[in-house]
């Protein structure tokens, strides 16, 4: 613990426990989230059937969380009526949660898609072309919960900028993916598969910039949703002032 | 830490609560015996004083043949006022009594049977045959005011039974009163002399009015004088002195005032109202003078802590609208303090009322026979006369004591329903 | 005790890093002297102020109750002013019509303006700058008479009405005003002290400004009511802006974020943090407003 953090805790050590705990809750569920995209994409590269099963059940939990700590967000507001940097924090776990619980939607559509693409088992090398797309969006994730974790407003303005590269990732898959149809037209069906798979990842990738995002506004108190990336690294890259 | 044995707890706290009750009971009774025990003491000295003084209120007549002729008054048939205030009405009554008894003989017998009837009694008849002359010439009985010891044997207050040198009433004395009671002649009226009367040597001649009429005008001028005195340093020293050494000097010389023996305000009063300032002696004006200075401490003490009882937020209210700090105090500050000083001007009057002894220091203590009829007459107040008479060895003079100690208690509970008819009006508003 | 300290550090970053960029953040007010230079953040100052408080000292005897405090009150806003207890708000609000003048160990120093006329110069008279500057108090104080009277006094004492239909109508008007005739209008000669709390409030609202004030200072006006009564006196607030100019002192602090549109926070006798309403309670920019907002010991 850093000493030159003296902020005081709550009067209520209460409000102080629920507070940790509806954040804690909100990190378990990134944990999960960000599992389920790894299992996703590891298993529709490798064409692994029995793995895309388990993602698309295994959304089930994370539901259930976001309808947890959804409640206890209510609670907080109701009973606490918090301000300022407390508000900020219920106000982004919050929409962190519903973000991550569309994450977790993305990663059951690629588990299912993995188990159909499985069955089909015409096991093709354009079926593992967004593999380096899954790997980067797994990570952004990783890095925007980390920021989210760590509120490191560096990392979350870092991280935010990485949607491009994903964006443009997600282009060379289509592209690849017309390729191979104009090659092997029979295979129409499961090319559209892989490429909904990246569509979905894609999808995840500005999820993880919306957490970015949430870190900023919890931290700065300043709604940076729908500014360009550039407009957010003028305002808050390393080195600026608040 | 272990967890409290509640149990236990429980079973601890119930045998402890029998003692706190008993405890608390007891208590209780200490108050109750404390309570009564004054109630006792105050019940015994008002039975007391109300037991010797009820016979002060009724007065003995007795009917006696008079023959009203000029001759014996010493007048002429037709006899103008002059003529009849010098006439000799005591010649007449002397000789009515005479004539009822007329086996009385000897010197000191007959001064024993006139001794039956009040010295008052023949101006009496002589104002009662002034005011109708027609009455000269006629003869009947008449109802004349009996003598103070011969009223107090009609009012059984003799014991015969004692030897008759260690009673004033003596065994002729007796015999004639019985004679009369017996021929019922004799009678029991209010005592109307008592009211309407100044003081006299004589107890059933001595009346309470002077030193009534002494008193109120004394009270009135200590209220005149004390009461806006004492209210106006007290808002001044309240709302508007600045606190410095200055005041709390003040503060402390009046509340050192107020525990002065009130003597040396007789003395001061003495020195310096009547041999200073030339007014007169025994005078309510001085009295009174003397009397609020004694008062003011009280008056100024109690006000303003009336004043300073008074919730700052009401201050704060009439200030909030813009109001001046005398218009704050006069319109919004007094009007609540005021039953307070009501009490406190009350409880000074009523120490005021009962003082005697700087009255004493400025000559309150004479002899007044007259009803004072202003502030500058001389005139003497309740305390004084009843220590006047309680110092006389008469019997009559006893029972006057006593009814006039009544007469003060009434005045001061006329005095207290005056303030809680005050306070009333004032916190009604 | 472990899940404590994780808090203190996870959600103390957050405002240890808000407040990064505030040089004032490691200004230590704790033991600051009174005569350093110490800089209210936020925005004290308005373009058109009603009043307006500069370098305002005020000394409780050797106490130093009030620090170097300037700040504008804005024409017909809602300025709500916050802070702990004894921070030196209800004294500061008492500085603006001068009730402190009554306290005798009390001393004003600085500048403080009613329409740019100095209120503390010796010509002023308190008299007339409390009909201009009205005030209503933490405990309903109705005076001890009728409905009637209370609202009258003020009117009565100014010579505000040549006659006694003016005089009604003054009357009327104002506990119309202040939401109460038609709870009253029956009754205007019963005491005003016999009414409940919350009406007894608004009586003295009605009190206050039947002398046609131009600002309405309120220290801590529902701080005895129920939450029912303390929702009309806001609504009443709400209302009376459009005519007067309010600085209210409030220990509530959501009250402060429903009634006003600016908040001041005092801390110690300093004005920390002013700033629109609105953003003090999201984004508070000084640590101290931050926490006293929360709801944390510093």
């Amino acid at each position: 613990m850093d000493d030159s953090f003296t902020m005081g805790q709550h009067t209520s050590q209460q409000f102080d426990r629920e507070l940790e705990a509806v954040r804690t809750k909100a990190l378990t569920m990134g944990g999960l989230v960000e599992a389920q995209c790894e299992k996703a994409i590891e298993a529709l590269v490798k064409g692994d059937g029995a793995l895309a099963e388990a993602v698309a059940l295994g959304d089930l939990p994370i539901n259930a969380l976001e309808v947890e700590i959804s409640a206890e967000c209510m609670d907080i507001l109701a009973r606490r009526q918090p301000a300022a940097s407390d508000l900020r924090m219920i106000l982004s776990v919050i929409r962190l949660v519903a973000d991550l619980e569309r994450v977790g939607d993305e990663a059951e559509k690629i588990g299912r898609l993995a188990a159909a693409l499985a069955d089909s088992r015409t096991r093709s090398d354009f079926v593992s072309s967004p593999r380096h797309l899954g790997s980067s969006v797994v990570s952004m994730l990783r890095d925007a919960l980390d920021a989210f974790a760590r509120l490191d407003v560096e990392a979350a303005v870092a991280v935010a900028a990485r949607d491009a590269d994903i964006d443009q990732e997600f282009e060379s898959v289509t592209r690849l993916m017309l390729t191979h149809v104009m090659e092997e037209p029979q295979q129409v069906k499961n090319m559209l598969r892989v490429n909904w798979c990246a569509r979905a990842m894609e999808r995840i990738g500005d999820h993880a910039e919306n957490i970015c995002e949430e870190v900023i506004f919890l931290v700065r108190g300043s709604d940076v949703r729908h500014l360009s990336i550039e407009e957010i690294q003028a305002r808050f890259a390393p080195g600026t002032p608040a | 830490m272990t967890e409290p044995d509640h149990y236990k707890n429980t079973a601890a706290i119930q045998a402890s609560l029998k003692k706190r009750y008993a405890r608390e009971t007891r208590f209780k009774w200490y108050g109750r015996l404390a309570v009564m025990t004054g109630f006792l003491f105050l019940f015994v000295l008002l039975a007391d004083i109300i037991g010797k003084g009820l016979p002060a209120f009724t007065q003995h007549f007795i009917s006696i043949d008079l023959t009203l002729d000029a001759a014996t008054l010493g007048v002429s048939s037709t006899p103008d006022e002059t003529e009849l205030f010098a006439a000799d009405f005591g010649a007449v009554i002397k000789r009515g009594l005479r004539d009822t008894f007329p086996e009385v003989s000897g010197r000191s017998e007959k001064r024993s049977l006139y001794r039956l009837v009040s010295a008052g009694a023949e101006y009496e008849l002589r104002d009662r045959v002034i005011a109708d002359p027609s009455l000269i010439g006629t003869s009947g009985p008449v109802w004349l005011m009996a003598h103070a010891e011969a009223g107090s044997y009609l009012k059984g207050q003799v014991d015969t039974q004692l030897p008759e040198s260690d009673r004033r009433v003596k065994d002729n004395q007796v015999a004639w009163l019985d004679e009369l009671r017996d021929q019922g002649r004799t009678e029991s009226r209010f005592n109307t002399t008592f009211f309407t009367a100044g003081d006299s040597r004589e107890p059933e001649l001595a009346g309470i009015k002077a030193a009534l009429y002494g008193s109120l005008f004394t009270l009135a001028v200590t209220f005149c004088l004390a009461f806006p005195i004492g209210v106006l340093a007290a808002v001044y020293l309240e709302e508007f002195a600045a606190r410095n050494r200055l005041t709390d000097l003040i503060e402390i010389n009046i509340n050192n005032l107020a525990a002065v023996p009130s003597i040396v305000f007789g003395l001061l009063g003495l020195a310096v109202f009547i041999n200073f300032m030339d007014l007169p002696r025994s005078a309510p004006l001085v009295g009174g003078m003397v009397l609020s200075l004694m008062t003011l401490p009280t008056i100024i003490i109690t006000s303003r802590a009336a004043i300073q009882a008074v919730s700052p937020s009401i201050r704060e209210a009439a200030l909030g609208v813009g109001a001046s700090r005398l218009q704050t105090v006069f319109h919004h500050v007094l009007p609540v303090a005021m039953p307070g000083i009501l009490t406190g001007s009350i409880i000074g009057m009523a120490q005021a009322l009962g003082e005697t002894a700087p009255l004493l220091m400025i000559g309150m203590v004479a002899f007044i026979m007259d009803v004072p009829g202003s502030v500058s007459d001389p005139s003497t107040v309740l305390p004084v006369q009843i220590f006047l008479w309680a110092d006389s060895p008469e019997r009559g003079f006893t029972e006057k004591t006593s009814a006039a100690i009544m007469v003060l208690m009434g005045f001061l509970i006329m005095m207290n329903a005056v303030a809680i008819y005050l306070r009333r009006r004032f916190e009604s508003k | 005790m472990s899940a404590v300290s994780v808090t203190a550090n996870g959600t103390g970053a957050v405002d240890a890093q808000a407040a990064a960029g505030e040089e004032s953040a490691g200004f230590d007010i704790e033991h600051a002297e009174a005569t350093e230079d110490f800089e209210t953040t936020g925005t004290p100052f308005v373009d058109n102020p009603k009043m307006s408080a500069r370098n305002v000292n005020v000394y409780y005897g050797e106490k130093h109750a009030i620090m170097n405090v300037s700040l504008d009150i804005g024409q017909n806003e809602v300025i709500a002013m916050i802070g702990p207890s004894g921070c030196g708000k209800s004294t500061f609000l008492r500085t603006l019509n001068r009730m402190n003048d009554i306290i005798p160990i009390c001393r004003v120093e600085g500048n403080i303006t009613l329409d740019e006329e100095d209120i503390y110069t010796s010509g002023q008279d308190t008299v007339l700058l409390r009909a201009r500057v009205g005030m209503v108090f933490q405990k309903p104080n109705p005076f001890p008479k009728s409905i009637y009277e209370n609202v009258a006094y003020g009117a009565r004492i100014h010579g505000l009405a040549q006659s006694k239909a003016e005089m009604d109508e003054i009357v009327e008007n104002s506990l119309r005003r202040a939401s109460l005739f038609d709870e009253v209008k029956d009754n205007l000669d019963k005491p005003g002290t016999g009414l409940s709390g919350g009406q007894q409030q608004r009586l003295c609202i009605a009190r206050a400004i039947a002398v046609s004030p131009e600002v309405i200072l309120m220290d801590e006006p529902c701080s005895a009511l129920d939450p029912i009564a303390t929702a009309r006196i806001e609504e009443l607030i709400d209302e009376l802006k459009e005519k007067f100019t309010i600085a209210i002192v409030t220990h509530s602090m959501q009250q402060a974020a429903r009634v006003s549109q600016r908040t001041a926070y005092f801390h110690l006798g300093r004005l920390i943090e002013v700033g629109e309403t609105k953003d003090v309670f999201t984004m508070p920019r000084h640590q101290l407003t931050e926490n006293y907002i929360t709801g944390r010991f510093g």
